[in-house]
């Protein structure tokens, strides 16, 4: 029983960062239908943000007290925000003009974008893997046998705060209302006085964060990243948006960490099982859009965003 | 979204061979080479012979393709110093076999159809990874192009069925040819290299890739007939970066050394660095020559202590023969050898020596390709920095020498040798 509980905490945070990175494609898929390919490379640039401003504050190792709290928020805040405007700056240039072309035009266009956040990045950091400064003291906790480390407890804590927070802002603000209404009838919002422009913006901003959240949360949970770290992470993720149900924030969370633990059990309890963690992921995917093709809250809640 | 990822590996394909060839400071090596060596024997176009280099440079597996390439540049460098029949000079011509950072079968076959087209490439060096050799071969068998690897080591590529099944076009005459010792070799004595070290309870772990399943099915074998027990066998999947679950099975079962099979980047260091975040921190790692790269040192930071790993090539710092070869190759690049630098000196070199030969026998012409091939195999007791070295029926080669290494304080230290002379 002892290993189910380790690999409960093992799905849930990498869950947590599959869910994190799976927000931003749902958010821009319910707001304009666009499957954001080059989110995933957005998440890479979050770790690469959060390696600068670490090395920029001149921290290489541990951080302890009060210290920790500060370097810990400063570098997360600020990887959210250059993510969130790089997201913002993607569609400004790459997307804006493309809203009424096909939506084949779009798409490829969100590839090519994956292709150039990859390249710079290659040239940016060399096209080598890099280590991530191991800023939090990780002690384990004991629990009636699991060995939980405190990188793991931040990852699940951080990434239910991020995803109450988004809720409550899509929920309970007039930005949300405006998304939500957004997502429901594009020209009907607008002809209510809603500013479209601004409020897609928006959401790039909100999803392109959380993505700079996952980033900087997966660098310090692995101690480590390189160029190419989002297409894997990113294919999980689109896969759990879809999983959740498409354009459905909820869904996104639960799809999320449902495939994180479903890869950590597959591993653990399929004998010779790491190598077919993805056959079971997508299996899980497969059986479950047969049967609900909107995804496992796609229906539940026909509200998009 | 199946169209999706296809299409974005497709264009990736493409894309960043084409911005990697454009970048890599490799291709400006090459063209100075080639220019500079050609420069006193005055050669027009038509003379200069090609070597062609088909090696991973850049991405994950660079810190092993490029000193491997320089070795080639080294010999050809060194060969248009002496006389060479017929007026010919040698030049190198390199292309990387990454795509996104990684040894990429489909590019590399692409390459070798690139080499083949071009009349002045009379032999290859390359490929650095078995799985790219296993796309390859068929193409150089069936163009008699030849081309020596210097460090493959997956038995399938040369012997039994396997190796007879990539010889479709010409399978009386072999074109691919190793100077490096087979999985069979590497994976025995990795096995008892960790009996020999105490290790009693082993957990594997495999890439799935021709190499790293390979080697880690010998060593499975090898171990359990040394009385050592084998607690687990996992295969990744391609790209896999998280290892916690993985970890947590193995830790479970409390295997006393973790054996992988398989590169660094696909996988090797991530899963030796996350080592380092369970239970299984101070248990010993022990690979086959895919880890033996500064990329790996990089990639598992303080967790590569107490990694071994064996190198299918003799320590160029304890052999006599490859003092000059040393001295030189740090003098030329200013750096020290890599653990394939050697290696690749010799496949050029003995490529070389079957060229010039083929260049005689054709009274001083441009010799045909299928020549040079069999000069090659009939190569016996070439004297070269690795020992004299000679290929079998397989195209393997008869001096099959090992390495054993262990890192300690982020360097690899030579520990041991073993020479499986056949």
């Amino acid at each position: 029983m002892d290993v189910f509980y380790q690999q409960l905490i093992n799905g849930l945070s990498l869950g947590g960062i599959y869910a994190l990175i799976a927000l931003g494609y749902t958010m821009v898929y319910g707001i304009i239908e666009l499957i954001n390919f080059a989110h995933g490379d957005v998440y890479t640039l979050g770790t690469f943000f959060s390696l600068a401003i670490l090395t920029g504050l001149g921290v290489s190792g541990e951080v302890h007290g009060l210290a920790l709290v500060g370097v810990v928020l400063v570098t997360m805040l600020a990887a959210m925000l250059l993510c969130g405007i790089t997201g913002v700056l993607i569609e400004r240039l790459a997307y804006r003009r493309l809203r009424n072309a096909p939506r084949l035009a779009p798409l490829i266009t969100a590839i090519g974008m994956s292709f150039i956040l990859e390249n710079v990045m290659q040239l940016w950091k060399g096209p080598s893997p890099i280590s991530f400064p191991a800023v939090i003291p990780n002690p384990s906790f004991q629990a009636g046998g699991v060995e939980i480390a405190a990188k793991q407890i931040l990852v699940i804590v951080l990434a239910i705060v991020m995803m109450v927070a988004l809720q409550l802002f899509i929920r309970n603000t007039k930005m949300g209302k405006a998304m939500r209404a957004t997502a429901q009838d594009r020209d009907a919002a607008q002809l209510m006085g809603i500013n479209i422009n601004t409020t897609i913006a928006m959401t790039f901003l909100i999803g392109s964060a959380l993505a700079g959240a996952a980033g900087f949360v997966s660098g310090v949970y692995y101690g480590t990243t390189w160029f190419f770290n989002g297409f894997e992470a990113g294919l999980k993720a689109f896969t759990a948006a879809v999983l959740g149900g498409i354009g459905n924030v909820a869904g996104a969370m639960l799809g999320g960490f449902l495939i994180g633990l479903v890869e950590a059990f597959a591993t653990q309890y399929i004998p010779q099982g790491a190598q077919w963690t993805n056959v079971v992921v997508f299996s899980v995917l497969v059986l479950v859009l047969v049967f609900r093709p909107s995804g496992l809250l796609g229906e539940a809640v026909p509200e998009k965003v | 979204m199946r169209l999706g990822s296809a299409l974005a590996r497709l264009s990736a394909a493409g894309l960043s061979a084409a911005l990697l060839a454009a970048c890599s400071p490799s291709s400006t090596t090459t063209q100075s080479t080639s220019t500079s060596s050609a420069a006193p024997v005055a050669a027009a176009a038509g003379n200069v012979i090609k070597i062609g280099v088909e090696l991973p440079l850049s991405g994950g597996d660079a810190s092993n393709g490029i000193p491997t390439r320089n070795g080639v540049i080294l010999a050809v460098e060194e060969s248009n110093k002496t006389a060479i029949p017929g007026g010919f000079s040698y030049a190198v011509d390199d292309l990387d076999d990454a795509v996104q950072g990684k040894h990429d079968p489909a590019l590399g076959a692409q390459n070798t159809k690139t080499f083949i087209s071009d009349a002045a490439v009379l032999a290859m060096v390359g490929p650095f990874n078995s799985n790219v050799a296993k796309a390859e071969i068929p193409l150089t068998n069936d163009a008699q192009l030849t081309q020596i690897s210097p460090s493959n080591t997956s038995n399938g590529l040369t012997q039994g069925d396997d190796g007879r099944k990539l010889r479709t076009s010409h399978p009386e005459l072999n074109s691919f040819f190793r100077v490096c010792t087979t999985d069979d070799h590497q994976g025995a004595a990795d096995a008892a290299f960790a009996k020999k070290l105490g290790f009693k309870a082993v957990f594997i772990v495999d890439d799935n890739e021709t190499y790293g399943k390979g080697l880690a099915d010998v060593f499975e074998a090898q171990f359990k007939k040394g009385g050592g027990t084998v607690l687990g066998h996992e295969h990744l999947n391609a790209g896999q970066t998280d290892f916690k679950a993985l970890l947590t099975k193995a830790q479970n079962l409390r295997p006393d050394v973790v054996f992988f099979g398989g590169t660094t980047v696909s996988g090797g260091g991530l899963l030796r660095k996350q080592m380092g975040d369970s239970a299984l921190k101070t248990v010993a790692y022990v690979g086959g020559d895919g880890i033996s790269d500064d990329t790996f040192l990089k990639t598992a930071g303080t967790m590569a202590n107490g990694s071994y790993y064996t190198v299918a090539a003799p320590e160029t710092s304890k052999l006599a023969s490859a003092k000059t070869f040393v001295a030189n190759y740090k003098k030329r690049f200013g750096v020290d050898v890599g653990p394939y630098s050697a290696n690749a000196y010799t496949a050029a070199m003995i490529e070389i020596a079957a060229i010039n030969k083929a260049i005689t026998a054709a009274g001083n012409k441009m010799p045909a390709r299928v020549d040079v091939t069999k000069g090659v195999a009939a190569t016996k007791g070439f004297v070269s920095p690795i020992g004299t070295v000679g290929f079998d029926a397989n195209g393997d080669t008869t001096a099959p020498i090992l390495s054993l290494y262990k890192i300690s304080g982020g360097k690899a230290v030579f520990v041991d040798q073993v020479n499986l002379k056949t």
